[in-house]
């Protein structure tokens, strides 16, 4: 014996298979559906994960800010004094004061000048959770060096072809400095690149800035202190013009600035929910002239002694049955088109399963929403009227 | 049991208001099991409204209409569903699902009943066909046999599940008077071999001739009952 609903969804199949045409073009309109949700997604989180790179690139287990600042791209500097406060707490190891700005580089190959964002801290404070910058340290320490980030925006010159071949001498903030070496930290929205170099060369760089108002402060605590409880001490013994926040709470509220205020969060939730909604009309046009096209045979099933709900799973699986026929080739097309736009945009464009899975999720349910729209095309389907 | 249908006192009204009018006056009507019944009238005069109340296709609103025993008045939605499922009906258009092989709508009216598993449902379904004359034809498409073929398959899938009742409305009127003949004659010898009652609304003289009895309706009512002896 055949559960109800077996019968249900074979014949869906054969009502789905009847005219490859049309099943092609519906299955088109999910695959649409799917690239557009997976594309805007794809885009908001490489966004957040770009924005976010300085401040997941800053290690401490307790991050001093200003309350001015709103992100680490913006800062209003606070006093390198709080920093020394801190360290009154009995659980704080050591503070490490981070300064952050923005230089004008020179492109050393076409002379043309840019905005660069730079990092700077004492290089043997380990402060960078980034790849070779504590192999680096020794060099760092140097007049005038610094590290280039490898995956900067190709704007600023081949450097690190340049590196390869000797060539290590750039022009930033009109001094003339040497690229010691390479690390990798990504273009974002705010930074279309990034330097790193020690503390006392970022205020070389830097010249209207004076080491006595820090960006950020990282405070590392000692082995087995509790991180809020020492967060919450600090606050209270720190004036008011500052933020104490845990790491985590930190990268949250960089993230939180570009979700929000920004609106940028917005725009793509925003394409989203247009991708969605273009989907849910195709398969509803589908749907709606499949039930339209077949009403005195929907009410004779009716006069044969079928239920409604009967003819209702026959609708929603044609409805499921289009969700994963248009996922499987969305998916694919998708994962093919980050690592277009990842070159093209140089933005982390990763399609992670999380984002496979609430997106399948997102497509069920616009076909879903679909036939339970469709269906009630369904009521008219009166087997009385069929004499 | 002694009757397939038993109606006593039925009424019907269509519209709501002052739009409230109605359609069946006071219709008595019996027909025994096996029985096979005509009725005819002109248009507007309430024959496919009752076809339809007989059929459990709407709720019975006066009077007592009894099918196989069981009473329809004040019958559940789901009571009706399950009254239908041992009616065959056959409608004047074929309403065949286009995409279903003629073997596969005639299974259709078998799903239904899970105690008919794939492997019976497929022999019986072929057995119907073939008794319609298209064991042949059992995976042509709807698209691809003629009209006659088309009722024929209607007519399978009416009684391939052996209902107690036949209710079939204008089922020749689509067609020419060779083929409408042959459909008429087909649907009166598997009713019979089967024992099942057949009530048949028609316009068309040329198939009276299947009758046991011509059962007349004008403005609502039943105006004549003659006995028609089937030869």
């Amino acid at each position: 014996m055949t559960p109800p609903v077996m019968l249900a969804s074979r014949l869906a199949w054969r009502q789905l298979t009847h005219q490859p045409a049309r099943l092609a073009s519906a299955v088109a309109g999910v695959v649409f559906a799917c690239l557009l949700v997976f594309m805007q997604l794809g885009f908001h989180d490489a966004l957040f994960d770009s924005a976010t790179s300085t401040a997941r690139a800053i290690r401490g287990d307790i991050i001093i800010f200003s309350r001015q600042s709103e992100t680490t791209s913006r800062t209003s500097g606070l006093p390198r004094a709080r920093l020394m406060q801190a360290l009154a707490d009995p659980d704080v190891a050591r503070v490490t004061p981070v300064y952050l700005g923005q230089v004008i580089w020179k492109n050393p190959e076409t002379a043309v000048r840019r905005s660069i964002m730079v990092l700077g801290a004492d290089p043997d404070s380990g402060i960078f959770a980034l790849e070779g910058v504590s192999a680096a340290a020794e060099r760092l320490r140097q007049r005038d060096t610094l590290l280039f980030d490898a995956q900067s925006r190709p704007e600023y010159g081949p450097i690190g072809e340049r590196l390869a071949r000797g060539a290590t001498t750039v022009e930033v903030a009109n001094r003339t400095t040497e690229v010691v070496g390479l690390f990798r930290l990504g273009a974002s929205f705010a930074a279309d690149g990034n330097l790193l170099t020690s503390d006392v060369n970022f205020h070389r760089l830097v010249r209207d800035r004076t080491p006595d108002m820090v960006d950020v402060g990282a405070v590392f605590l000692k082995a087995g202190a509790d991180v809020n409880a020492v967060q919450s001490r600090l606050a209270g013994l720190l004036p008011d013009d500052i933020r104490v926040m845990p790491r985590d709470a930190f990268i949250a509220s960089e993230r939180a600035y570009w979700a929000n205020s920004a609106a940028i969060g917005f725009i793509f939730l925003f394409g989203v929910a247009m991708g969605l909604v273009v989907g849910f009309v195709i398969v509803y046009q589908i749907l709606f002239t499949d039930v339209a096209t077949h009403l005195s045979e929907y009410a004779t099933l009716k006069a044969m002694g079928y239920t409604d709900r009967y003819l209702l799973a026959v609708v929603f699986s044609e409805a499921l049955m289009l969700a994963a026929l248009g996922f499987v080739p969305g998916l694919a097309l998708s994962w093919w088109l980050f690592g277009i736009s990842a070159e093209a945009t140089f933005l982390p464009m990763l399609l992670r399963p999380d984002m496979a899975a609430s997106v399948f999720a997102l497509i069920f349910a616009m076909c879903a929403a679909s036939g339970a729209v469709a269906v009630r095309k369904l009521r008219d389907a009166n087997p009385a009227d069929m004499f | 049991m002694t009757h397939a249908i038993e109606i006593k006192g039925l009424g019907h009204w269509f519209g709501t208001g002052e739009l409230r009018r109605q359609i069946l006056f006071d219709v008595d009507l019996t027909i025994a099991p096996g029985e096979i019944v005509i009725l005819t009238g002109p248009s507007g005069s309430g024959k496919t409204t009752l076809l339809t109340l007989i059929g459990a296709l709407r709720a019975v609103e006066q009077g007592s209409l009894t099918l196989f025993g069981r009473e329809l008045h004040g019958a559940s939605d789901n009571d009706r569903i399950a009254v239908r499922r041992r009616i065959g009906f056959i409608f004047q258009q074929h309403n065949l699902l286009g995409f279903l092989t003629a073997r596969q709508n005639v299974e259709m009216a078998l799903e239904l009943d899970p105690a008919i598993d794939a492997t019976e449902r497929r022999n019986l379904a072929t057995a119907m066909l073939a008794a319609v004359g298209l064991g042949e034809r059992l995976d042509h498409p709807p698209a691809k046999l003629s009209g006659g073929q088309k009722q024929r398959v209607a007519v399978a899938r009416a009684l391939v599940g052996n209902p107690a009742l036949v209710l079939a409305d204008e089922p020749t009127a689509s067609l020419d008077k060779v083929t409408g003949h042959e459909v008429a004659t087909l649907i009166e010898r598997l009713a019979r071999e089967r024992g099942a009652s057949i009530l048949l609304v028609t316009h068309d003289p040329r198939i009276l001739g299947i009758a046991d009895r011509i059962v007349a309706m004008e403005d609502g009512r039943i105006v004549d009952a003659a006995e028609h002896r089937h030869s």
